[in-house]
């Protein structure tokens, strides 16, 4: 389709022309490189098109990359895209509670802009789907800790500190993932790591289509709706994060929700093996041997829950965790791998042995790889969130005073 | 002091002495009491049970080269079917015929991958066991573990494992492992080395109605948990990474198909004495009860 561009029309087009130019380039790029079999500067091209696109739309207005600014400036596209669209405040929060989205809302910057009866709702579901995990010590155990004797795994272990968190009740669901999806969580390129830009064209459903590997026309099948989201790697689960206003847990963070350790008169923490306690309960847990060889919901089985009431630690699927694979290792046991593994923990549905499922057991996967186990799900920090930030700093002057 | 008993019982004992007991997978005699056939290696345990339990155990081998994963194959397959999770169930009939299980589980627990199998048959694990089908007869079969290299120096020189020969002559039907990762990588020497297994096969028993034409071969490609897209369709996989067994299984063989399988989920390496250990980051089978399902099937045909 020809289109005779004049100034008048430049002006009048609801994006500015460098904007527009940049939009075109994407097509004309790739018939280029249809045309021309030069593949690799076709791609290139169509890239840099979409590169400017998102930081045109997005990239003004964030600044550095971590997970706060990044949701922060999600948050403040949308409201500029809804002032654009002359959308109601009222709706627009709506859409996000609707969406999950409550944890940008009760970001400290955001939160102050809010109707108290909206704050109230948003806060209502940070505490019917996240879990309050209280900070404090852990211990993080290496690899082969079960291979050592008491003193030497005392002189391996080490106790880190975590700061207070929320963490996602249950693991992110297909429908959960498919809101993401269907909000163009995919072509937002901001909620992307600069790095992976290239490969985000690459992470397509069944039918070629932008979303989870085993998803068919850009949705997952009605029977898998409320199971835990499966074909996604490391990059898609921290960029729903941050769609979500949230983070993936990091190892400390993520042990510490299931194994709730105790510390009492001085003696190191005590934690538990797994959520309820220390023994393999199959009827608690979908490990092999404990049911069918797939994911099942995510809802199913209540009475294996932390006792912060964090549900399906271990088993169903292995969790992506921010942190790298091996980080507890001794130097002299590490594991080396063709490329730098992120740890995932948990166990899944086709975990074999007891003793590769507990909270403890860290296992490792390529950042790329989109495996049909592996899943995740969020954390928050006290810090991101208003009230929680509010009332600690409150805390902090009436102990001063 | 010896009882008047037991002298009758020695006497009775070395009559039996004078009775040659021909070894199940050789036919070779050996004595009576032999713990291994003197001949080929194989457990006389299994000539035993067959006469005093009235059965004839079918055989079915795992072949393919050194480091392919049959035994981490066998010992998995061992231990899924003998909990009885699926339609299949698997009795061991015979303390060593728990050896392979009981290895491979031990290193796979603990995040390692057993030790290589020797190349001395006295030194192989046999199973013998019964597999329980729902609604259909049980069948017994006997599955060895056998040594990649020693394998690979069978079919280049003959006879220098008679156990092998004797064995693959007498088999039903047979699991070909092939490395997948190998495969992948483009290594054509995977492909020679499963194109020679079948070759040796066609040639052991050759006639078209009674050989290895017309039995049941398994093709499963292992290690496929790393490279995923094996498990989407390994017909496809075979066609596009070992095309001269694809073209050689067309021709020769009636009775085949392609499998994919994994037991590890990630692999790495630990650095050790000896060197570099490939090590498996977590154990979670897949496509391993599969390919043995169809081979059964087609056995008890």
């Amino acid at each position: 389709m020809s289109v005779a561009l004049n100034s008048k029309i430049l002006h009048n087009l609801p994006v500015s022309w460098p904007t527009w130019a940049a939009g075109a380039s994407v097509p004309a790029c790739l018939a280029l490189a249809w045309q021309s079999e030069q593949w690799a500067a076709g791609a290139s091209g169509a890239v840099a098109g979409l590169g400017y696109l998102a930081w045109n739309r997005y990239g003004r207005k964030s600044g550095a990359n971590g997970s706060s600014t990044d949701a922060t400036a999600s948050f403040t596209s949308l409201m500029a895209a809804a002032e654009r669209d002359a959308e109601p405040e009222g709706d627009l929060v709506q859409k996000m509670l609707a969406a999950g989205r409550y944890s940008l809302l009760l970001r400290p910057q955001i939160a102050n802009n809010l109707q108290p009866d909206q704050l109230y709702a948003a806060e209502q579901a940070l505490d019917a789907n996240m879990s309050c995990v209280p900070g404090g010590p852990v211990i993080m155990r290496p690899r082969r800790f079960e291979d050592m004797d008491e003193d030497e795994l005392a002189r391996n272990e080490r106790t880190v500190d975590v700061d207070g968190y929320f963490l996602d009740r249950y693991p992110v669901t297909n429908e959960a993932y498919l809101r993401f999806v269907q909000d163009g969580g995919y072509e937002q390129m901001n909620l992307w790591d600069a790095t992976i830009w290239p490969a985000v064209l690459g992470f397509v459903d069944s039918s070629g289509l932008s979303g989870p590997r085993y998803w068919k026309h850009g949705h997952p099948t009605d029977e898998k709706r409320q199971h835990p989201v499966v074909g996604i790697c490391w990059y898609e689960a921290a960029a729903y994060a941050r769609w979500a206003g949230k983070r993936l847990a990091t190892d400390p963070e993520w042990v510490k929700a299931g194994a709730w350790p105790v510390v009492a008169d001085g003696a190191p923490p005590q934690q538990r093996r797994y959520p309820w306690g220390d023994a393999l309960d199959r009827s608690l847990v979908h490990v092999w041997g404990s049911g069918r060889d797939d994911t099942t919901s995510t809802f199913g089985r209540p009475l294996g829950a932390s006792v912060g009431g964090v549900q399906e630690l271990v088993g169903n699927v292995w969790e992506w965790t921010s942190t790298s694979f091996g980080v507890w290792d001794l130097a002299n046991l590490k594991i080396e791998t063709a490329t730098p593994m992120r740890s995932i923990r948990g166990g899944a549905f086709d975990t074999y042995f007891d003793s590769q499922c507990h909270l403890h057991f860290q296992s490792g996967e390529s950042p790329l790889a989109r495996k049909h186990n592996i899943g995740f799900r969020c954390a928050v920090g006290f810090c991101d969130v208003a009230s929680y930030q509010n009332s600690s700093e409150t805390e902090e002057q009436e102990a001063a005073a | 002091m010896r009882a008047t008993g037991q002298l009758e019982l020695d006497s009775y004992r070395l009559a039996q002495y004078t009775v040659s007991c021909p070894c199940y997978i050789c036919g070779g005699g050996n004595n009576f009491d032999a713990e291994l056939c003197r001949h080929c290696y194989a457990p006389m345990a299994l000539v035993h049970q067959a006469n005093s339990q009235k059965i004839h155990p079918r055989m079915v081998a795992a072949i393919g080269s050194s480091g392919a994963g049959k035994t981490v194959y066998l010992g998995m397959l061992a231990d899924m079917l003998s909990k009885g999770r699926d339609d299949l169930q698997l009795l061991a009939r015979g303390a060593f015929s728990i050896g392979l299980q009981e290895r491979t589980m031990a290193a796979l627990a603990r995040c390692e991958f057993p030790a290589k199998t020797p190349n001395e048959p006295d030194r192989w694990n046999w199973v013998h066991c019964q597999i329980l089908r729902k609604k259909l007869k049980p069948v017994e079969l006997i599955l060895p573990d056998l040594a990649g290299e020693a394998l690979l120096e069978e079919i280049d020189h003959p006879n220098t494992y008679p156990v092998i020969r004797a064995f693959l002559g007498k088999c039903s039907g047979v699991l070909v492992l092939i490395d997948a990762l190998r495969c992948q990588a483009g290594e054509a020497d995977e492909d020679f080395r499963a194109m020679k297994l079948l070759s040796y096969l066609c040639e052991l028993q050759a006639d078209k109605k009674t050989g290895w034409a017309s039995k049941a071969v398994a093709l499963v490609f292992t290690k496929a948990d790393q490279c995923d897209h094996c498990f989407d369709d390994p017909q496809q996989f075979a066609r596009r990474h070992t095309p001269g067994l694809y073209v050689q299984c067309r021709e020769r063989l009636k009775r085949h198909a392609f499998f994919a399988a994994g037991v590890a989920g990630a692999c790495g390496y630990r650095l050790e004495g000896r060197g570099r250990v490939h090590v498996p980051l977590r154990i979670e089978p897949r496509g391993v009860v599969e390919p043995f399902h169809w081979l059964l099937e087609e056995v008890a045909r």
